[in-house]
């Protein structure tokens, strides 16, 4: 599992590197208003073409790139139902919490389990490779927390089982 | 080729402009505010902050000094645009009426200061020009001409002639020619007469946004950059120009400018300005980077041949080749740490650029002239003899840095590099 999941991420890191070249952009639209192109939409000619980076058909990364905003939408692995669950329950927890994590998007994309929004801000405040680098690091640690999680629900379940059944002996 | 000084001066600058003595500098911290720094000139100083310029009320985009009358303009995207006039020791605004609807992005003096355009959001260009009457700059638009927000201005050596650059790809060239602004034989360009707001070439070259438009000294060639990571030169402007555009392999570039009517320098997103020349057909390469790191770390140094050789290809490799360890960030060990967004040549102004920079070299020009007009004609035939050019420039970035670069060993290093 190791030997595809390297090649993935790396794929996406070299991804963000090229799409991370964001810069501040008024709009063109409303005066006084300076707002991320890639969530209004607004003018065609600001948007560049989104990229879709698949490890199967389960997890899939997407990212889409305007002039001064990038999204980064994720689709965590969901082998069965139990993984499911969890997945939803976790990033839903995280989700809720998005303004401590600065680039976290509240809802994520149709389609995707997490979005990040990374605008032109972000890169002036942050290091470009170290926000690259959370990204990449989150997509590793996201897949090791589900399946601990599980395993964990499951450990637990086998206990409570069999303290359940110890009055029938 | 090297870095003479680098001075943080904010968390993040978004433009920069140098007076014509090089004494000041004026820097835009990222907010609606222009503050105005005394440049010292040894290496290690700490610049002072004399002037703060209190006007706009949001994010100030662009700032051009200009080197005669000594006028600050200074375009935000609150629309509006201001002209700064030293009296008596404080900076004094006077109102530009823009009439624009949308945010001003760049803005640039005309060769001859009575004019100066302000590229914006409104999908237009504004040429402005004094009204001695009323005591203000009023505008001309030209309106209807691009698709997209306009990201650049460069004017033409000779006063007349104006190229954009736009987020539709594409790069512009007008006329801004005012009847009573302008002497009625400046009328007369490379594309015949023209008229103010004629459209006079339209270039569709790159692929992506087109950023940093720049005409070469003599207003022969004019360069632009595009988001799609290409740089493209155009010879002969005029009625039947020649084209020839670069593709790079690293991150696009933000902005360019000619060091002399052969050379280039172009820097961007890789945080490392590149060095492009022209050979003797007029063929244009790209020659080396100029930043070559920081100075590594000491067991590099004093390793094998190979050890060494390795050091500088690993360098070199950009934030790519070193994948093959995901959970290291790569930092980047170039002097700017973040995007370039603007290079402006000191030393083009002439003579007093060693009053801030170690004067290790006379400076590009003896000529001491009050006059910039008069100045910048009498460097032209100096840079065509093709020994002297613009030793120094400085680069600004979204790091908060200001970068000051000598490149006045560049002559003997591509001499060397041709053997």
């Amino acid at each position: 599992m190791a030997n595809t999941l390297r090649p993935y991420l790396t794929c996406i890191r070299n991804t963000l590197t090229a799409a991370m070249c964001l810069q501040n952009f008024p709009c063109q639209e409303v005066e006084r208003h300076n707002k991320p192109e890639v969530e209004f939409k607004t003018s065609p000619e600001l948007l560049l073409n989104p990229v879709l980076i698949c490890r199967n058909e389960a997890e899939k990364c997407l990212i889409e790139t305007s002039i001064n905003s990038l999204r980064i939408s994720i689709k965590v692995k969901q082998a069965d139902e139990l993984e499911n669950i969890l997945a939803k329950k976790f990033l839903r927890f995280l989700s809720m919490r998005a303004e401590s994590f600065e680039v976290l998007r509240r809802k994520p994309v149709q389609g995707y389990d997490i979005s990040f929004l990374i605008t032109n801000y972000h890169c002036e405040e942050m290091n470009k490779s170290k926000l690259i680098d959370f990204i990449v690091q989150f997509m590793e640690d996201i897949d090791k927390e589900i399946s601990e999680l599980k395993l964990s629900v499951n450990t637990r379940g086998r206990l409570v089982a069999t303290e359940f059944f110890k009055q029938f002996t | 080729m090297a870095v003479v000084s680098s001075h943080q001066l904010a968390q993040c600058i978004s433009c920069h402009a140098w007076n014509a003595d090089l004494s000041m500098v004026a820097v835009c911290p990222n907010n609606n505010e222009v503050h105005i720094y005394k440049a010292l000139s040894f290496t290690d100083s700490i610049w002072d902050r004399v002037h703060v310029l209190r006007k706009h009320d949001q994010l100030v985009s662009s700032i051009d000094w200009a080197p005669e009358s000594n006028y600050i303009v200074t375009a935000s995207h609150d629309r509006n645009s201001y002209v700064w006039n030293l009296e008596q020791d404080e900076w004094q605004p006077t109102l530009v009426i823009l009439r624009l609807n949308r945010a001003a992005i760049s803005v640039k003096w005309s060769p001859k200061e009575n004019k100066f355009a302000v590229a914006s959001g409104a999908k237009s260009i504004c040429v402005c020009y004094y009204e001695q009457d009323n005591n203000w700059w009023v505008s001309k638009i030209i309106r209807k001409k691009h698709n997209s927000t306009v990201t650049n201005i460069s004017w033409h050596p000779n006063n007349v002639l104006l190229a954009t650059t736009s987020t539709d790809c594409k790069c512009r060239v007008f006329s801004a020619y005012i009847k009573g602004v302008d002497a009625r034989t400046d009328a007369e360009t490379a594309f015949g007469e023209v008229k103010f707001g004629e459209q006079l070439m339209q270039l569709d070259l790159a692929m992506g946004w087109a950023f940093g438009v720049k005409w070469s000294p003599s207003g022969k060639t004019l360069t632009y950059v595009g988001h799609d990571s290409t740089i493209h030169f155009i010879g002969d402007v005029g009625p039947s120009p020649i084209a020839q555009t670069l593709a790079l392999r690293d991150l696009p570039l933000r902005d360019v400018l000619f060091l002399s009517e052969r050379r280039i320098v172009a820097a961007g997103f890789d945080c490392n300005p590149i060095l492009f020349e022209a050979d003797n057909q007029g063929t244009w390469n790209l020659i080396r980077f100029l930043d070559e790191g920081k100075l590594p770390p000491a067991e590099t140094k004093t390793g094998t041949q190979f050890l060494e050789a390795f050091g500088k290809f690993h360098g070199q490799a950009k934030h790519g080749n070193n994948i093959e360890i995901v959970e290291s960030s790569n930092i980047s060990n170039t002097h700017h740490e973040n995007c370039i967004t603007s290079l402006r040549p000191p030393s083009k102004l002439g003579d007093d650029a060693h009053k801030i920079l170690p004067s290790k070299e006379p400076p590009c020009s003896k000529v001491s002239s009050s006059s910039k007009f008069q100045l910048q004609r009498m460097i032209a035939p100096l840079l065509s003899r093709g020994d002297k050019e613009v030793h120094y420039f400085s680069t600004s970035g979204l790091d908060g840095k200001i970068i000051i670069w000598d490149v006045s060993n560049i002559s003997e290093f591509v001499s060397r590099l041709r053997l």
